[in-house]
């Protein structure tokens, strides 16, 4: 009767304009708005997926970057899987506001979350601000991975995405293992697939 | 099993092809109803079943909604929503479970009918009462997703509204749902609260800032309407432990909004909480608020005043209840406030901009706007206000101390002086500082004095606010001078006279034209006026003769004398508010005075307008006729005389400095004319002689006051026994007798001190070093057996707070008492 076997939560941070819905829209629904006006709240969307046999779901949501939100955005780190922390290599500035991002998780997330690093329009070469050694070192002295993607050109966004519930699902199997058989954990890519429409 | 014969037409149980047979063949049909009643029947009699057919159900709305037929969708709905209603069982339990499971499944969907379904039957189910527990239901996911479709950004309008309107009832729900059940999730938990007010006042607002929106026929289809009311309604839910997860996330939305400038949204916020809160609990909003406040210490005054003007909004609709157990704590935080403000006034915005974190010093290069500030000011002024008119009175009497308390007092007496005389050395760095404090406290003062009725004088004035506020009604600065005359008459008035005696107009013919209440002083007001009269004299006088007066100041003490009559104006007092008045006129017709001719002429008229008041209101005939007599005179010759009062006015040069006999009031006629009606007229002979501090030591360094208060201290040795001795000859008490006794010892020895001490005064100012230092040595021997005279006398008498010279009833000894007197280096002064 359950049409999936694990669900996590995955919400999305970062400021306002990196691509954030962007992303969660390339990947629930495989297009790419533009024009795409600023989110209010919060915003939900929902994927599921098959990894390693089992179906998946991602309750993604997408947050909005603007600071007058943020009372209402900060209440849905608490339950979340993983965070991933979206800026925009063509700005700096969402760059710089990283550090910021990372208090705030840290003091609202719960210490287990998983937290992506996640720079965003890749697509846009010519206007980019924040080099990959940057962030690469930022992501590294965080102690996170990071992900270059282009929701545009829909580069790295079902990797970041599947990448996540691979490791949630692992996680969650881990955990498993000590009271029951041990499964392999799943390593790469080829036993995932999509499954489902919303 | 009786249902075994029946399954022959298909492999199916028979509540699958019960379920089964309530959808049609086309979804347009709708619901089978027919079936349905089937179904139904069977579900209320097989309560067993119940799980089985919700289970079912729901594997069929996962596959409908997975293929997107939404016709079956909707029917599944309804089916279950009626079963829902139709069982009221025990096995609902289970029912639930999948009942909830579909209403997650239509929630997950994107399509907006589908959101709106489910949580429309989301809403029904709220509406039931279940009677047993569940444990283990959690509503995490339907708050987030409803507090995120609260927030709903779809393009066309109208599916916005829907959908917000959706996630509004979906919150709600869950709030009925769970607030009541404490088995059930803690609804109140930070996690749930911090999604669902904001997602309340976001609604709330969207619908404030454009109220053109189109009117629909039911208030409740408006989301900001059904957002209002839902946020009242968890008010009116919350117990006190739960206060603080409501409020809190309100304060943060309207922070990270910016909705507290313009604050009408804030204001109706907040209003709505304290309408819905539970009354005893109603004290903790403010309470928030005012922490609020705090955090906002180093924003920018137009917030600040935005929130301490909600404040003043709010108190009034708490009424009693808004203050709580921590009264003084409210009042020290808005005067602290109040203080930060003038402080930050005085630097021009540079006192705090130098411990301001860098981060926040974009907002601080904000051009410091010292009207902000002001306006700032006054709206903690009328919230103090605010609150103190919820006060019982009692504790009115001790805010005003507690703000007494806070008022910078001027350092002592001679200082005050010396700034009266301009000199150099009073330029204190602090001086404009403290008079801008003083202004503000004193006005908020006035405001919560005017929120007091006085019942008695002796509540309303014990003698430590008294006193301090009889100090400053003789401060240099005139504007404050008036502020502690108008607090004097909103204490002192009781009977609603001083709007009628507080204008600066002619002489009034006819007294019962101001309509003027009078009742006869009760015995302890009498009493009180025994006690502290001659200090009010003191202070009336003292503050008539500054030379700063304004027009506004005379008019104010002549009101402050008025009431004072009107009020307290009974045989013995009143003999001395006409003795008062007759001693102004002596003032002011001495050919030493040193006071501008303006000013002698607004004394005259003040005498005149009081003795006028006073006339009408004792009417007794010769004294009316009398003091009639005089004003005539005066109108005739010299209407320079009489009020209005007007010192900003230049006088002709021509106008005599002197008053013709004819144009001043006797005191033998007065006298007479009281006598006539039974007035004790004896203590009227005894001239009142206004002692004024010597101003001739003030040249010295101030390092050296002390040595000048000391001068204080033997002027009023010396003239205190006359003017306090006040006491009819036939009122012989124990007191009385004491007095005699312990005054017949103070005169001889206080004349003779007195003596000694001008002596030496005089000798230090006219003699050179040398001579001194030879006489100091000679001298030293017995000066140091004077002091030590004086300080046995100085120790044993009561200390005042501040260093004035007291005039205590004749009963206690007649000392000056001011704190300074005890560390008088005197030994070392006078040698050199």
């Amino acid at each position: 009767m359950e049409d999936y076997k694990y669900l996590f939560k995955v919400v999305l941070i970062g400021n306002a304009g990196v691509g954030k819905t962007c992303l969660v829209r390339r990947f629930t629904q495989g297009l790419f708005p533009p024009g795409q006006g600023a989110t209010i709240g919060v915003d939900f969307m929902i994927k599921t997926v098959e990894i390693g046999g089992e179906k998946v779901k991602l309750q993604i949501w997408d947050t909005a970057g603007q600071e007058r939100f943020r009372s209402i955005t900060q209440s849905y780190y608490h339950s979340a899987d993983a965070l991933v922390l979206v800026f925009d290599v063509t700005s700096t500035e969402t760059f710089n506001a990283l550090p910021s991002w990372l208090k705030e998780v840290e003091q609202y997330a719960s210490p287990k979350v998983i937290s992506v690093l996640v720079g965003n329009k890749i697509d846009l070469a010519s206007d980019r601000e924040v080099t990959n050694e940057e962030a690469e070192t930022f992501a590294d002295t965080h102690d996170m991975r990071l992900l270059e993607t282009s929701a545009k050109e829909s580069d790295n966004v079902d990797k970041l995405f599947l990448d996540i519930a691979v490791e949630l699902t692992n996680n969650v199997r881990n955990s498993d293992i000590k009271n029951s058989l041990s499964e392999d954990p799943i390593r790469d890519h080829s036993s995932v697939s999509f499954c489902c429409r919303t | 099993m009786p249902g075994c014969c029946n399954c022959l037409s298909s492999c199916k149980p028979r509540y699958k092809r019960l379920v089964d047979s309530i959808f049609p063949a086309d979804p347009e049909d709708g619901l089978v109803r027919s079936n349905m009643e089937k179904l139904t029947f069977y579900a209320v009699s097989h309560n067993e079943k119940l799980d089985r057919i919700g289970g079912y159900l729901a594997h069929r709305l996962d596959r409908d909604v997975y293929r997107q037929r939404i016709g079956y969708v909707v029917i599944s709905m309804q089916a279950l929503d009626q079963l829902l209603l139709a069982c009221h069982a025990q096995s609902l339990n289970l029912f639930v479970e999948s009942f909830l499971r579909m209403v997650h499944k239509l929630l997950e969907s994107n399509m907006p009918e589908l959101q709106i379904l489910g949580t429309n039957s989301f809403v029904k189910f709220s509406q039931i009462e279940e009677d047993t527990p569940s444990y283990h239901r959690t509503y995490d996911f339907f708050i987030s997703k409803f507090a995120s479709m609260c927030h709903n950004n779809s393009d066309h309008a109208e599916t916005r509204r829907k959908i917000r309107l959706a996630g509004l009832k979906g919150l709600q729900g869950v709030v009925r749902k769970t607030v009541s059940d404490e088995l059930q999730v803690n609804i109140w938990d930070t996690t749930y609260m911090d999604k669902i007010v904001p997602s309340f006042l976001f609604n709330m607002n969207e619908g404030f800032d454009s109220h053109e929106s189109p009117v629909h026929d039911h208030p409740e289809e408006k989301p900001e309407v059904l957002a209002d009311s839902c946020l009242r309604d968890v008010m009116r839910r919350a117990a006190y432990a739960n206060i603080h997860t409501v409020i809190k996330p309100v304060l943060k939305h309207l922070d990270l909004h910016e909705l507290w400038v313009p604050n009408n949204f804030a204001i109706k916020v907040f209003k709505g909480i304290m309408y819905s809160i539970q009354s005893q609990y109603r004290y903790v909003t403010p309470h928030f608020l005012l922490l609020h406040l705090d955090e906002h210490m180093k924003n920018t005054p137009k917030i600040k005043r935005s929130i301490v003007e909600i404040l003043k909004e709010i108190v009034a609709i708490a009424a009693d209840g808004a203050v709580g157990p921590s009264v003084l704590e409210i009042f020290n935080t808005l005067l602290r406030h109040l203080r930060m403000s003038v402080d930050e006034r005085l630097s021009g915005g540079q006192a705090s901009s130098t411990d301001r974190s860098a981060s926040s010093s974009k907002k601080t290069k904000q051009k410091f706007d010292e009207n902000e500030e002001i306006l700032f000011e006054e709206a903690i002024i009328d919230t103090i206000g605010a609150f103190a008119n919820i006060l019982p009175d009692y504790q009115k009497i001790e805010i005003m101390m507690f703000i007494m308390g806070k008022v910078p007092m001027p350092r002592d007496r001679s200082s005050t002086v010396l700034q009266e005389e301009d000199h150099p050395l009073s330029l204190e760095p602090k001086g404009e500082g403290d008079i801008l404090v003083q202004d503000m406290l004193l006005k908020s003062l006035l405001e919560v004095g005017t929120k007091y009725t006085t019942v008695s004088m002796a509540t309303t004035f014990p003698a430590s606010f008294f006193q301090p506020l009889l100090n400053m009604s003789v401060i240099t600065n005139p504007g404050i001078r008036v502020i502690v005359q108008e607090i004097l008459h909103t204490l002192i008035d009781r009977r609603d006279n001083v709007i009628k005696l507080y204008a600066n107009r002619g002489i009034v013919k006819n007294i019962a034209d101001l309509e003027l209440k009078c009742e006869k002083a009760s015995r302890q007001d009498i009493m009180f006026m025994r006690k502290h009269g001659a200090e009010f004299q003191w202070h009336i006088f003292e503050n008539l003769i500054r030379v700063k007066n304004t027009t506004k100041n005379f008019v104010a003490i002549y009101c402050t004398m008025a009431l004072l009559c009107v009020e307290l104006g009974t045989d013995d007092i009143l003999v001395d508010l006409v003795k008062l008045a007759l001693a102004l006129q002596d003032h002011a017709c001495d050919p030493n005075c040193k006071m501008p001719l303006t000013h002698l002429y607004a004394i005259h008229s003040i005498v005149a307008q009081y003795l006028n008041l006073i006339g009408q209101l004792t009417a007794i005939p010769s004294l009316c006729q009398h003091i009639s007599q005089v004003i005539e005179e005066r109108r005739k010759s010299a209407p320079y005389l009489l009020p209005p009062i007007s010192v900003e006015d230049k006088v002709p040069a021509t106008s005599p400095r002197g008053v013709a006999p004819d144009l001043l009031f006797h005191v033998d006629s007065i006298s007479e004319a009281l006598a006539s009606s039974g007035h004790d007229v004896t203590r009227l002979s005894l001239p009142y002689i206004h002692v004024q501090e010597p101003q001739n030591v003030d040249t010295r360094p101030r390092s050296l006051t002390d040595v000048g208060s000391i001068n204080v201290d033997f002027e009023l040795l010396h003239s205190s026994p006359t003017a306090g001795r006040k006491r009819p000859p036939e009122e012989v008490t124990f007191e009385s007798l004491k007095q005699v006794l312990i005054s017949g010892i103070n005169d001889s020895s206080a004349e003779d001190e007195r003596q000694k001490r001008l002596d030496v005064l005089h000798s230090f100012q006219n003699s050179t070093l040398d001579e001194l230092a030879a006489a100091a040595d000679t001298r030293n021997e017995k000066w140091q057996q004077k002091l030590n005279d004086i300080l046995d006398t100085v120790t044993k008498s009561p200390q005042t707070p501040a260093g004035s010279p007291t005039r205590p009833d004749p009963s206690t000894p007649l000392q000056f008492q001011s704190i300074p007197t005890y560390e008088m280096k005197f030994p070392e002064l006078c040698v050199y």
